[in-house]
């Protein structure tokens, strides 16, 4: 859609009405009108209903029946004493994930594309994707199976080696790494589709040039091949930033769990509300807290925007 | 700059739009995968009759209609047995609805998992999927629903008129306690004796053998207990195969065991607001005041957790057998109330400890027991609630009306078919068939009806243990006082988001407390709660609770 407008407003010097423009561009514009049902439909429709961040909800007298509280729904985030922990636990796991995640994409995509064999380069790639499919709830069952102190395969491995057992689900520091190193294997082979794709972009042509020239595959990556991801490389973390203060709900509730001795280390902003909001089933508090939320990620899309910009303009959004 | 601006304004809308999205927008959509539906026969119209509540003279009843009656709990698995005799119960059912009513019922569960969130997340959506609620005044939210608009106002003409025989047989001072704002919501199970009062159901056998020859009777003999069942049965799975969730009970029962604390219910899920028996209208929060005695619990069961009571990884375990894995022998702790104990103290055929060992008998210590401290049931423990969103509302009174009231429908709603679910014995009471199987024919365990049983048609059931029961019963009676704050609905939209906080800063305290999983010392854990809990506001709501008391009782 970002691209139309931009079409529709950089046209022709040459001074044409609007809908000579439209009238021009018409093909374009077809092409992209399902993404525009889409936003529409999706985005646009429902966004003042956001208004049920600002009242008291009542089923039966709808949003915008219902009574306006202004702020108090917010103040339910502000009174609970956590919202530092919580946002910095947010913020700081989704750095990880986002960090180290594309890191580790990018990584395996130029190790994917280096292999020469295309039967082991399909079935490494399948194999690498597979987690993505797999249901947190598994996730979180498989975690526990493999990591609980009585009967947990880990812990009997390290019996049978006649080890100590180990006890994480009572320690809380182990969590951010093994956190991050469940979302990097989930996540991971998903990813690099996405830098792969964008290596097999990159013209033919220049690494011919380069092999001749007689560089080796080390000097390949390093001059032609990452220089030509950053671009995807900076536009994906742009859009990752937008939801770092969105937890992943899903990953942490069904691995966590309720268990309040891993909350110093493992909650977020998701779970928190989820369990302290359950009990009275509040739309109107939970609403606020997503407004909080795109609040906060819009203010750090601008400003890493804004700086990407100063640096390198060619590559920020806008 | 016009492009600049335009992108703004665009980028702007787009995460504005992700936070409405993610709140109002799912709300309709996410809970209808976990709807599960038993309907018995294709669907009738929908159509709605809109006739005036007010015109008392006439029920027109020309319409067939569906009415979808909402339960917790989790429905017989699609093409079993099971829900093949469910459906050929609700067949007989429905055609006697069809004559009396022309309507026929169906079934909506709310399975257990997370019930309370699907629970309320179907009431909200008022699209008339559901007409008849369960609903519940301590655990199902039955007043938040009121005010949120999801129930019906019943008023007096529409009870007299359609539910007449529920209208007459509930007292006027019952309906009181059913009110809110000066309407009536809930139809009460108010002639129902039963106990839920929770405790600890233990092995009465395994107790004697411990040394503890008139059973358990305090929380240091059940400490005594459960230490010799973990050191003498070494073949069970767990002396207690807890999960995470049981903290709550354990935690009240140990309050209302030392003092005499009478908890309010339905302001949250931990109790942790409520009087005293010596001083009903004056609010306290024993998670501040009873600093030594919470101190001792701590202490008791970190004992408990370092004995290995239960799994080490309790606040992950969600297995949640324990009940089942106890009738078959393989635990010797439940934690459950009075109710649930009639059961497993029966020889019932599921209880098969009671064939594999002879001398195997099946005990309950009551919280509270120690300081003589039970309060009798609320009568909206259990209630029936009509949709706001119903589009029959008229007929799902009358339905109420005839499963509450009416002998025939009682009995197969909640036994299933005479002949094949029950049978009568001799002496009028209530038995299985020789073929009865209890996994696949239980009916009672398929409809849940839990909100408008009625003893003057319930048929008693020969496999209980009536002794033990009627004993129990007895000296409950001696003992008990009324559940005191039923005209109390608490207005709580002030004070809503510090309740949420204390609630969750005691159910982060109190599961670590209640299984022995902190570090330091029980002084610094019960001192680390009480001062979380001061910042998440736990005075203002007792001052704003007591202020509404003053108004109501004083």
């Amino acid at each position: 859609m970002a691209k139309k407008e931009q079409r529709a407003i950089t046209a022709p010097a040459k001074k044409k009405n609007v809908f000579q423009i439209l009238w021009r561009y018409r093909v374009l514009e077809l092409m992209c009108l399902p993404a525009v049902v889409f936003f529409f439909l999706f985005s646009y429709m429902p966004m003042p209903g956001i208004y049920v961040a600002f009242v008291k909800y009542n089923y039966r007298k709808g949003i915008f029946g219902s009574k306006f509280v202004g702020l108090k729904n917010f103040e339910f985030l502000a009174e609970s004493g956590k919202l530092f922990t919580l946002t910095r636990n947010t913020v700081l796991y989704n750095l990880a994930f986002i960090l180290l995640g594309n890191l580790l994409a990018v990584f395996v995509a130029i190790l994917l594309n280096e292999i020469r064999s295309k039967w082991f380069k399909k079935f490494s790639q399948t194999l690498m994707f597979l987690p993505y499919f797999i249901s947190q709830v598994l996730v979180g069952l498989l975690v526990y199976s493999l990591l609980n102190y009585d009967t947990g395969f880990v812990n009997e491995v390290l019996l049978a080696l006649g080890r100590e057992k180990w006890q994480p689900y009572s320690d809380p520091n182990v969590w951010p790494v093994l956190l991050v190193i469940i979302h990097l294997w989930q996540q991971t082979g998903y990813n690099s589709v996405v830098y792969f794709a964008a290596i097999c972009g990159i013209d033919a042509e220049i690494i011919e040039a380069a092999k001749v020239d007689g560089a080796n595959a080390f000097q390949r990556i390093r001059y032609i091949i990452l220089p030509s991801l950053r671009p995807t490389i900076v536009i994906l973390l742009l859009f990752a930033l937008g939801g770092i203060v969105r937890g992943n709900f899903g990953m942490f509730w069904n691995i966590i769990g309720t268990n309040p001795m891993l909350y110093d280390t493992t909650d977020i902003i998701e779970t928190f509300v989820y369990r302290a909001t359950m009990s009275d089933f509040n739309f109107s508090t939970a609403s606020a807290v997503g407004f909080y939320q795109s609040v906060v990620g819009f203010v750090i899309v601008m400003i890493a925007n804004f700086i990407i910009k100063k640096i390198e303009p060619d590559y920020s959004l806008f | 700059m016009k492009k600049k601006l335009l992108a703004v304004f665009l980028s702007v809308a787009m995460t504005a739009s992700l936070a409405a999205c993610g709140s109002s927008g799912s709300a309709p959509a996410a809970g209808s995968d976990t709807k599960t539906e038993t309907k018995t026969e294709a669907k009738a119209e929908d159509k709605a009759d809109d006739k005036g509540t007010a015109d008392a003279s006439g029920v027109d009843t020309s319409e067939h209609v569906v009415i979808s009656y909402m339960t917790t709990g989790d429905p017989p698995e699609a093409g079993s047995e099971k829900e093949q005799n469910l459906n050929d119960m609700l067949a007989k059912l429905n055609a006697i609805l069809t004559e009396k009513c022309n309507a026929e019922l169906a079934m909506y569960y709310i399975p257990w998992t997370d019930y309370l969130s699907n629970y309320n997340l179907t009431l909200a959506r008022m699209d008339g999927s559901v007409d008849l609620v369960g609903t519940a005044s301590d655990w199902l939210d039955a007043w938040p629903n009121a005010k949120n608009g999801a129930f019906l106002e019943l008023s007096e003409d529409m009870l007299k008129t359609y539910a007449p025989k529920t209208w007459e047989s509930v007292p006027a001072d019952h309906w009181d306690l059913c009110k809110y704002d000066g309407e009536i919501y809930l139809m009460p199970e108010d002639n129902y004796a039963q106990w839920t009062n929770h405790g600890w159901i233990y092995r009465l056998d395994w107790a004697k053998e411990a040394g503890l020859a008139n059973g358990v009777h305090s929380w240091e003999d059940m400490t005594t207990y459960v230490k010799w069942v973990k050191e003498n049965k070494k073949d069970l799975k767990n002396v207690w195969d807890s999960d995470g969730t049981q903290y709550a009970q354990m935690a009240n029962g140990w309050i209302v065991s030392h003092s005499d604390f009478v908890a309010i219910d339905g302001i949250c899920s931990g109790a942790l607001w409520g009087g005293s028996k010596s001083d009903l209208y004056t609010i306290t929060a024993p998670a501040m005041t009873m600093t030594d005695s919470l101190v001792e619990y701590a202490k008791m069961m970190k004992e408990w957790d370092t004995a290995g009571v239960w799994p080490t990884d309790v606040l992950n375990n969600t297995s949640g057998s324990n009940r089942d894995e106890f009738r078959v022998g393989q635990v010797a702790v439940e934690q459950h109330h009075t109710q649930t104990w009639t059961d497993l103290c029966s020889h019932t055929p599921a209880n098969t400890i009671y064939v594999d060992d002879p001398k195997a008998e099946t005990g309950i210590f009551y919280f509270g027991e120690e300081a003589k401290n039970i309060v009798a049931l609320s009568i909206t423990h259990g209630a029936m609630a009509i949709s706001a969103g119903s589009k029959n509302p008229e007929r799902a009174l009358m339905v109420y009306d005839l499963i509450r009231n009416d002998p025939e429908c009682y009995e197969l709603f909640n036994y299933g078919i005479e002949g094949v679910s029950w049978e009568k014995d001799a002496n009028g009471l209530r038995t299985t068939p020789a073929n009865y199987n209890s996994d696949t024919q239980n009916i009672n365990g398929m409809t849940n009806y839990w909100w408008g049983r009625n003893d003057d048609l319930e048929i008693k059931d020969a496999t209980r243990n009536w002794d033990a029961i009627d004993a129990l019963y007895a000296e409950y009676d001696k003992i008990k006082i009324d559940y005191p704050y039923g005209q109390f609905v608490p207005e709580i939209d002030d004070i809503q988001g510090k309740i949420d906080n204390c609630n969750e800063q005691y159910t982060n305290y109190m599961k670590q407390i209640s299984f022995g999983k902190y570090n330091g010392t029980a002084e610094d854990i019960v001192a680390e709660m009480q001062a979380a809990l001061k910042t998440a506001g736990i005075d203002d709501v007792t001052a704003a609770l007591q202020a509404q008391f003053n108004e109501l009782y004083k």
